[in-house]
């Protein structure tokens, strides 16, 4: 962990990151108290930006600002969730895959026809037919997102489980399952814990995207939803209406998806000191 | 062994095609009829049901009905458009044209400019260039394709008039023959190719950087410099073409996921490709057009991949004694 601080503390663009995602997560879980209106309550249509609405209201008489904020709620909780679900499915298939040989192959089998299977495509479809809400869009992107984890934990503990102190640890009488729990998952977080932040971004791209051709949870507030609606007002381009409706809702994708990539960049040079090596070499 | 898992995925995605529509909720008839939860569902009687039914082979048993599916995919056949009233595939292969078009230009050049750019930032390694280019390359591929693109018409065809809002050439453009087609053709195609390159570049850009890098730090570099080589001569002649190898695998890998980026700048602008056909087909719920298209994407991606995978053992020796 010490470690995880120190690489972070000498990267001026991780903390940017970290500082980033923070706020993002703070006006997340703070959206209801926050937002000034009901995300769902309409009002006058097209008002432009008051004290009372300070980004105006969309088509239907929402206010933008609040939807924004509640916006930031579902597309956080449903990239974190679907990764993070993603990952300890990884973690675990990974590790049990790298350290039996019989059952890993079985594994890998699986994780490879699911590998060759484009999910972006495969997702929106499913989507367009079975009209998925929040549990069902998370369902779907863990059902794509544990495969990745799982190659990448197992091709880690493939070489880890030959390393001297594994070694050590079984001849002074560590049963498997104390090695897999106590060294072999310890060394497998850091990769995990880079490929978290990959598929966060993933899901947050993937969710926007969804909801942008109005194929996501049709009820909720997400930043690609705003800008579905945006995108299918008559005038969007022409009045000047994108300044308050199409500006926001992308900028708050594009600086969540940046922050996450900041961070991921400074943690895989930790997570990988092979890479740091070349990386040094600049 | 490749080649028989790529079957196995195949025959997988087949599957869930054929059973997608048969798990939605509702009437199987509401596949044709559109929305069954629309405002003003098509309400049809008992006796036009059953025919209708009869007609599209729905009162079979499952397993005759995917055999058929089968047989109708090996012939080409993707079912009828609701919105077209026309065979889907013969939509599909009319807007196919454009997307190539569109893909093909935007990954020219991407990885054109990928590969100086990443050239360019392992050479001058820690400098301003080098941060700059960095940053820079990195915030553009944050940018969900579809929000880059609707700011580039804003910005380039509303506020400066430089460039048209939208499709792929003006509706009199047709009549216009030969230079002058191909003038107004690449006009339009500009601002979408540009917010493709730039949602792109950070794949390309990045791997180059590193592989050079790696490349650089080689024996074989030092003795070429020992030997008093100029530096230009060094890189472009005995860093590049090693550090390029991995990138070739991952254009072809590349290509094929790129389709869904182009899909969405489609949309936004209108261009008269595949990804608006599916805009349209996601708004109008014209089911059997949404499932020929995404099969046909779907295919492209994972023939690319297999052709990356292939490409990549051939390549490198190292691989290939493996």
């Amino acid at each position: 962990m010490s470690r995880l601080l120190e690489a972070i503390r000498g990267q001026k663009l991780a903390l940017v990151g970290l500082a980033m995602l923070a706020l993002f997560g703070f006006l997340a879980a703070l959206a209801p108290s926050l937002s000034p209106h009901d995300p769902e309550e309409m009002y006058t249509p097209m008002l432009p930006p008051t004290q009372l609405h300070p980004l105006g209201t969309n088509d239907i008489g929402q206010d933008i600002f609040s939807e924004l904020l509640y916006g930031a709620r579902f597309s956080l909780l449903i990239g974190f969730l679907s990764a993070a679900t993603s990952m300890a499915i990884g973690l675990c298939l990974g590790l049990i895959s790298g350290y039996c040989d019989g059952l890993g192959f079985a594994i890998m089998r699986v994780v490879d026809v699911f590998l060759a299977i484009p999910r972006f495509p495969l997702i929106i479809l499913m989507a367009a037919f079975l009209r998925p809400g929040f549990r069902t869009l998370v369902f779907f992107f863990v059902l794509f997102g544990w495969p990745r984890a799982t190659r990448l934990v197992r091709s880690w503990i493939l070489t880890e489980r030959n390393r001297e102190y594994v070694d050590a640890a079984r001849m002074i009488g560590a049963s498997d399952l104390r090695i897999l729990s106590h060294h072999l998952l310890p060394s497998a977080i850091p990769i995990t814990l880079v490929r978290f932040i990959m598929e966060f971004q993933h899901v947050i791209l993937a969710e926007s995207g969804l909801s942008f051709l109005g194929m996501g949870d049709p009820t909720a507030k997400s930043w690609g939803t705003i800008l579905h609606y945006a995108f299918e007002y008559p005038t969007i381009f022409i009045s000047d209406v994108w300044v308050r409706w199409v500006v926001p809702p992308g900028a708050c994708i594009t600086l969540v998806v940046l922050a996450l990539t900041l961070v991921g960049f400074s943690l895989e040079e930790w997570a990988n000191p092979r890479l740091n090596r070349a990386w040094r070499r600049t | 062994m490749r080649v028989a898992q790529y079957l196995i995925t195949m025959s997988i995605v087949l599957s869930l095609n054929f059973f997608l529509p048969r798990m939605m909720p509702g009437d199987p008839l509401s596949y044709l009829t559109g929305d069954p939860t629309a405002d003003m569902p098509v309400a049809i009687s008992e006796e036009v049901r059953e025919r209708l039914l009869v007609y599209y082979g729905l009162n079979e048993p499952l397993i005759k009905q995917y055999t058929d599916y089968l047989i109708n995919l090996a012939h080409g056949n993707l079912g009828w458009s609701i919105y077209y009233n026309a065979p889907v595939s013969s939509v599909l292969l009319g807007r196919l044209k454009w997307t190539l078009l569109l893909m093909g230009t935007a990954t020219v050049v991407y990885v054109a400019l990928g590969i100086l750019l990443g050239a360019l930032s392992a050479w001058k390694r820690g400098t301003k260039t080098d941060i700059g280019l960095l940053l820079s390359v990195f915030s553009f591929g944050s940018w969900p394709p579809f929000f880059l693109a609707m700011l580039l018409i804003i910005l380039f065809s509303v506020k400066l008039g430089a460039f048209p809002i939208g499709g792929a050439q003006s509706p009199t453009g047709s009549h216009a023959g030969g230079l002058k087609l191909a003038i107004e053709v690449t006009y339009h195609l500009f601002l979408p190719s540009l917010a493709l390159v730039l949602t792109h570049l950070s794949g390309v850009y990045f791997l180059t950087r590193n592989s050079m890098l790696g490349v650089l730090g080689e024996d074989y570099i030092r003795t070429a410099r020992t030997k008093g080589l100029r530096e230009r001569d060094v890189l472009l002649k005995h860093a590049l073409p090693n550090a390029l190898l991995p990138i070739v695998t991952m254009i072809a890998m590349r290509f094929g996921f790129m389709i869904m980026g182009t899909m969405f700048v489609e949309v936004v602008f209108a261009y008269p490709g595949m990804g608006s056909l599916i805009y349209q087909a996601c708004t109008t719920r014209d089911y059997p057009m949404l499932q020929g298209a995404f099969l046909l994407i779907m295919l492209f991606v994972m023939f690319f991949n297999l052709a990356a995978d292939l490409l990549y053992a051939r390549l490198d020796p190292r691989v290939r004694r493996a």
